[in-house]
């Protein structure tokens, strides 16, 4: 599921990133690439805050539906 | 002289560091991007002077924002002696992610393992010495902010510059190292630099390396064609990046022991519940907001004269008659005057009266000084009326845009800056902007220039196009003199006591018109889709006095400087202009001089503003004023108090308003008969219109070259356009409904168009 719909502070492995490949590269560069493990924080609507590697991370709407986690 | 380069993961501390090592007093701020440009800096405690680059902050080598660039260059073409990496300790894994990176250039480095102290208060441990035999590369536990163990860094760092370094990766297990071996020696074969770490950037299918290695990135593509991975296909950056991440989550991060195993919720955390909740979070903004211009404009403390009645110093009985005016009866009263009159001040309001009051003293006694010494009237009236009259008026202005300015960098310190580019990114992706953009328009109401030089932060061409187009109109602080003084005497014109809502106001009319243009441009000259909000959000914490203190100090410095240089200077040829005729003699008339009939051959351009044609003989001084304003914003008004003593000396009559600089904006008033909606049209001229010189000169260097003369059209169109109709709904209202039939009219024009030529990835 993606990120967006995602439950709350849970540890969740990523999927799949299916943004482009620039932003793609940026995700990977600042701790989210594919078997990664992630946690959501917060969410107000689809943007959600995320638990990277020990720093939060926010993410728009748009991308946290392109990012898939289990 | 040797040079060591500071380089890190944003907001790690790298200019704290700089600061801290070479004495200087560089802006430090709680968010991701505040350092946009190379600085240099000398440290002098070592056995030699050391020269110390500060750089922006970067997450990996492969750039994705333009200031990111200027980091990877430094460092891989003007090759430092050293490369003092600063690590994050309360983010070891993603921190060494871009250590691993360095590593593999062939460049001698140095770890700063920073944050210690808060590492120790949370309890944490850290085996420092093992890191650095895991790595090979010596790693030194630092303060930056507390200032421990920078001494041991730079002596460190001095003795690994001595010898070279090899590149070395941390791939070596990856199923790709054979390849990244093979590329490595073709580009060694080629007599590269940094083989390794271009043969592994050529492997990430780097889009800057594949331009600079055209032929051999077809190995690498070759290779391609063979190879298969279950889980990552052939995407080799990613593969790559989970290598690092793997090789580091396995072999450095055990060294790091937690007093607390697991994630718990700190108290950013709790916080950010309710800060960037997603119903609560602006309405706290806007409140936020508000706070702020009302501590810095308002005439009324928390609206305390509203709910309780409070007597004025009038009815005190503190005053006393003289020539028919109602005055202070001794100092204290004026001192008290500047505090409380029927209403307590708020903190700007306050400091804005003490120091109108220690400049009028001051110069008062300077022209009576004068006066005493016998000099000739024309002395007398330079100093006086120009040069006194034009600085008096915007050096009292300084305390009110150094309030401004503390809450702005309240804001960036403490970390909300961050979170309110988040939660407002929901709403500016619909005008056409990502929230990252929210951080250098903020920055607009201190001082444009570092605000559009703050733009390379963004990632999109276009947003960084409407981003710095749309800076001006976050109406910065050398214009608040601007605006307090015209609402000033506009309130005094339609009876509404103080200014402060009318400022205020002024300061909503520039955002809406930044809003609205950026809706215009996205759906015309600039379409295309709004590129992803990613933004670290750091942990919050209480700003340090000291540190506030010394941005503040660096920009007092930075606008009085600028008040006794380029605005004492041009206050005098004002003055100059307006006393002398264009055969050097000097007049008695002011509509016979110089700056005149300069002012008269541009006002009939200005006609459809409301400070055009229809003003009588004087009306050419809200030109000149405007004019002058592109040199410096503050001379606006610096102009007026040149112009204002002038008036008074020609009989137009002597207003008493408050404020000094209000006082002047009355006088010409008077003198030129303008109607209030010309006022409020000429504050928006000012405010939308081209910047100051030093302003445009940095939008300039942030624009591809060729397509800055768009950036200066649409400035001058959009402020002519918007003055209009300011000026003209609010001489007539009913015109209103003709505009808006207008607008709607545009709207379907474009709407229709761009169906008929849709861009891809448009909706």
């Amino acid at each position: 599921m993606p990120i967006a719909l995602a439950p709350i502070g849970q540890d969740l492995r990523v999927l799949k990133i299916t943004a482009d490949e620039e932003t793609k590269r940026h995700l990977e560069d600042i701790g989210i690439t594919v078997n990664s493990t992630i946690q959501v924080i917060s969410k107000s609507g689809k943007t959600s805050i995320c638990l990277v590697k020990n720093s939060r991370l926010a993410l728009d709407g748009t991308l946290s539906m392109k990012i898939l986690v289990a | 002289m040797k040079r060591f380069a500071l380089a890190g993961n944003p907001n790690c501390g790298k200019t704290t560091l700089f600061n801290n090592l070479t004495g200087s007093t560089a802006h430090v701020g709680n968010w991701p991007g505040v350092t946009v440009d190379k600085r240099e800096g000398m440290y002098k405690k070592c056995s030699e002077p050391i020269s110390i680059i500060d750089l922006p902050g970067i997450y990996s080598l492969s750039p994705y924002t333009p200031e990111e660039i200027i980091s990877r260059n430094y460092i891989l073409d003007e090759k430092p002696d050293c490369v003092i990496n600063i690590v994050d300790a309360t983010n070891l894994e993603r921190n060494l992610y871009l250590t691993t990176q360095i590593m593999e250039m062939d460049v001698p480095m140095v770890i700063a393992l920073n944050m210690m102290d808060m590492v120790d208060k949370q309890g944490d441990k850290i085996d420092e010495k093992e890191l650095e035999n895991r790595l090979g590369i010596p790693v030194v536990k630092i303060s930056a902010l507390k200032g421990t163990g920078l001494k041991e860094l730079m002596d460190r760092a001095l003795e690994t510059s001595l010898k070279a370094r090899k590149g070395k990766t941390v791939l070596e297990g990856c199923e790709l190292y054979h390849l990244i071996n093979d590329v490595r020696i073709a580009l060694e074969g080629q007599s590269i630099e940094n083989p390794l770490f271009h043969a592994i950037k050529l492997v990430e299918n780097d889009e800057l390396e594949v331009k600079m290695h055209a032929t051999t990135i077809k190995m690498v593509d070759e290779f391609k064609s063979t190879f298969k991975n279950d889980l990552f296909g052939t995407d080799f950056e990613a593969l790559v990046a989970d290598a690092r991440y793997k090789y580091i989550s396995k072999n450095y991060s055990p060294l790091m022991t937690k007093k607390e195993k697991g994630v718990k919720l700190s108290k950013s955390d709790k916080a950010d519940k309710v800060l960037t909740n997603k119903w609560a979070g602006i309405p706290i903004f806007l409140v936020i907001l508000f706070a702020i211009f009302h501590l810095t404009f308002g005439e009324d403390f928390l609206y305390l004269s509203k709910i309780f009645a409070l007597p004025s110093l009038e009815d005190l009985g503190l005053l006393v008659e003289v020539e028919g005016e109602m005055v202070a009866s001794n100092f204290g009263v004026s001192l008290l005057a500047c505090i409380y009159d029927g209403a307590i001040f708020t903190p700007g309001v306050i400091l804005f009266n003490l120091m109108d009051l220690i400049t009028s003293t001051l110069f008062g006694y300077i022209t009576l000084g004068l006066e005493a010494l016998g000099a000739s009237e024309w002395v007398l009236g330079l100093v006086g009326d120009g040069i006194l009259g034009g600085l008096g008026g915007v050096l009292s202005f300084v305390p009110q845009i150094i309030v401004l300015l503390l809450f702005l960098s309240i804001l960036e310190d403490t970390g909300y800056m961050a979170r309110v580019a988040f939660i407002l990114d929901r709403i500016f992706r619909r005008f056409g902007v990502s929230g990252r953009a929210f951080i250098p328009m903020i920055m607009g109401f201190g001082c444009s220039i570092p605000a559009m030089v703050n733009t390379r932060t963004l990632t999109d061409e276009r947003e960084r196009t409407l981003t710095l187009r749309t800076i001006p109109f976050f109406s910065c602080g050398a214009k608040l003199p601007i605006l307090v003084a015209v609402a000033g005497a506009v309130a005094h014109m339609v009876g509404m006591g103080d200014g402060s809502i009318i400022s205020f106001l002024m300061y909503v009319v520039g955002m809406v018109v930044a809003i609205v243009s950026i809706i215009l441009m996205r759906s015309t000259t600039q379409r295309g889709e709004v590129s992803p909000f990613i933004m670290e959000l750091p942990a919050y914490h209480v700003p340090s006095f000291k540190g506030l203190m010394i941005h503040l100090w660096d920009k007092t410095k930075h606008y009085v400087k600028k008040v006794f240089t380029i605005i004492l200077a041009s206050t005098i040829v004002v003055w100059f202009l307006s006393n002398f005729t264009w055969n050097w003699n000097m007049t008695g008339d002011i509509n016979n001089s110089i700056l005149a009939s300069i002012g008269q051959f541009l006002q009939p351009f200005f006609t459809p503003l409301g400070f055009g044609s229809q003003l009588n003989s004087f009306g050419w001084v809200f030109v000149v004023a405007a004019v002058t304003g592109l040199i410096a914003k503050e001379e606006v008004i610096a102009t007026f108090g040149t112009l204002g003593a002038l008036f008074v000396a020609l009989g137009t009559g002597v207003p008493e308003l408050a404020a000094e600089g209000a006082n002047d904006v009355y006088l010409m008033v008077l003198g030129t008969g303008i109607t209030w909606p010309a006022l409020i049209s000429f504050i928006v001229f000012n405010m939308t219109t081209i910047p100051c010189f030093a302003a445009v000169a940095a939008a300039k260097g942030e624009t591809t070259k060729g397509k800055f003369k768009w950036t200066l059209l649409f400035w001058i169109v959009t402020s002519y356009v918007v003055s209009t109709i300011v000026y003209v709904v609010l001489s007539w209202w009913w015109t209103l409904f003709i505009f808006l039939a207008v607008a709607v009219g545009v709207v379907f024009a474009i709407r229709a168009y761009n169906k008929k030529h849709p861009v891809k990835g448009v909706n």
